[in-house]
């Protein structure tokens, strides 16, 4: 299973749609660095909207993977994060508190202007 | 009355059918979305646990229906190597695995009850209930 | 029991009825002085009549839980039952013993038994339904508070306010942030504000709660301005030191609320040009 990553001006988008495995996830890192590799892009859009649960270790890797990209200087932001989700990560201990976040794709977007100054 | 299922981890992808199990029966219990969530996310770490310290084990899900109350209990065994320093699992940030070290801790918070048996080379038996409010 | 010792009982109700609410009003004076006599007299008359109707096999749980909503009501413990059932075991025992011909401790053993056996059932199910109403009285009330703990108000687009109100323990701390976060994506809020105004103490475990919920609300995508942060709060909150540093704070709702128009880049402009032209207007006539 591979999460698709599409490319929208010149930006980043990518919908998470399915139940997120361990390997899907590190599979999901790879690719995503590689693309921003590939297409020299400055910003990044992660929606979650239709992402369940989110453990520690779904957090962990999305966690690194915003502090990866930024290394290769592109931002990204999280979207979309259920109110479940966030409830279980803050019991958990998890804040993510390096990732900028917004309610939707568009803030998502709104916000990725802001962060990049554009 | 209650009634058990039990899902054996021995892969990676296991840990996805113990959320789905976890899932289903929270969801039969009448939890909200938000606990449904937080019971799912337990049984994923406990999982992953077995799945990166003891290579095998089992997680078992049983739904709770008392007169006064109902509730879910989570009981992952496996037959590894067991915890040495028990103090030092339930510490938040402690971890052997490069993980986020928030597993045992965060179990504990997300679930109302927690219990922890273990044994040096024999295993270790969690069992974790939540309940309906 | 035994149909003879019931129907001595039945056929003397009279007097048994008044040697128990001779019994019961010696304990007046003790238990309940603030009970108004009148009103003592007619609850106990009532009691004993449920309790002879039992005896006569009428039987009816509707009676029972009428009754003991009604002491419930009165603000009466659950001591009057108990103590009213006790009193009239012991009336009638005395009472039967008294009209037996012979006198021997076997006899007496068995009527002893004999009103245990019938009264025990009574007792448990008075007992039940007065702690059954008030159960139900008390899951009322909970869920009474449930309702007004926490409410949204979508003041502007993008902008809501959570007013808490009242002490914040670890149950109603979630549902809050579980009304909290579905209230900030229903009303698809960029900026919620937490007025802690009508929160008596925040203790550490009060702002670790408030903590917790602006986190899970920086999560789902959305800021969160704390306000109402009265002086002798403020003291507290740094004397524990509890580092509320990440979040923005402010002491009242209209700085907060200020704020979050700044932040969704609105601000609130006086209408000028109407007091002008009223001026304008105010002039020319001091012209004429």
């Amino acid at each position: 299973m591979r999460i698709p990553i599409l490319k929208l001006q010149h930006y980043l988008l990518v919908s998470i749609q399915t139940e997120i495995d361990d390997n899907t996830a590190i599979q999901f890192q790879e690719d995503l660095l590689s693309k921003i590799h590939e297409s020299g892009t400055s910003g990044v859009v992660i929606d979650l909207t239709s992402v369940d649960i989110i453990d520690s270790y779904i957090a962990k890797v999305l966690g690194d993977v915003v502090t990866m990209s930024d290394l290769m200087g592109a931002k990204v932001v999280l979207t979309g994060i259920q109110p479940a989700v966030a409830m279980t990560l803050i019991d958990l201990g998890i804040h993510l508190s390096n990732v900028p976040t917004a309610l939707d794709l568009e803030q998502g977007l709104i916000k990725l202007r802001q962060e990049l100054g554009e | 009355m209650t009634s058990q299922s039990c899902v054996s981890i021995r892969k990676e992808l296991d840990i996805v059918g113990a959320r789905q199990l976890g899932r289903d029966i929270t969801k039969e219990v009448g939890f909200g979305l938000v606990d449904q969530a937080r019971v799912t996310t337990a049984i994923s770490e406990l999982a992953r646990n077995i799945y990166l310290y003891a290579d095998e084990g089992e997680i078992c899900c049983e739904a709770l229906d008392y007169t006064n109350k109902k509730g879910i209990r989570i009981t992952a065994s496996d037959q590894g190597k067991g915890i040495e320093d028990v103090a030092k699992v339930m510490q938040d940030g402690y971890s052997t695995s490069g993980g986020l070290g928030a597993g045992l801790p965060g179990v504990k918070r997300l679930m109302d009850e927690f219990d922890l048996q273990t044994e040096v080379g024999k295993g270790s038996v969690i069992s974790a209930v939540k309940w309906l409010r | 029991m035994d149909t003879k010792t019931k129907e001595t009982l039945i056929n003397n109700s009279d007097q048994v009825v008044e040697i128990w609410l001779d019994t019961m009003r010696k304990l007046k004076e003790d238990i309940y002085p603030e009970a108004s006599m009148d009103l003592f007299e007619q609850t106990n008359r009532e009691f004993i009549n449920i309790i002879f109707s039992n005896i006569n096999g009428e039987f009816s749980n509707d009676v029972f839980e009428d009754f003991s909503e009604r002491v419930i009501n009165l603000g009466w413990p659950l001591g009057y039952i108990t103590d009213g059932l006790n009193a009239f075991r012991r009336v009638s025992i005395d009472f039967i013993i008294v009209q037996a011909e012979s006198i021997d401790a076997a006899y007496n053993t068995e009527i002893a038994r004999q009103v245990d056996e019938w009264s025990t059932p009574i007792i448990r199910h008075l007992v039940n339904s007065y702690s059954g109403s008030w159960e139900n009285i008390v899951s009322l009330q909970r869920m009474a508070l449930q309702e007004l703990s926490a409410p949204l108000i979508p003041v502007i687009d993008r902008i809501t306010i959570m007013p808490l109100i009242g002490t914040i323990d670890t149950d109603r701390a979630k549902l809050i942030m579980e009304n909290l976060l579905e209230g900030v994506i229903r009303h698809n809020a960029e900026v919620v504000l937490i007025d802690i105004t009508g929160v008596p103490v925040v203790d550490t475990m009060v702002a670790h709660h408030i903590i917790q919920a602006a986190d899970a609300v920086r999560l789902i995508g959305s800021t969160c301005i704390l306000v109402g942060i009265r002086p002798e709060i403020a003291q507290t909150i740094v004397n524990l030191g509890i580092d509320l540093g990440k979040f923005i704070t402010k002491s009242s709702l209209k700085k907060g609320f200020k704020t979050a128009l700044q932040m969704t880049d609105r601000e609130i402009l006086d209408y000028e040009t109407e007091k002008q032209s009223i001026e304008e207007i105010i002039d020319s006539i001091d012209k004429e």
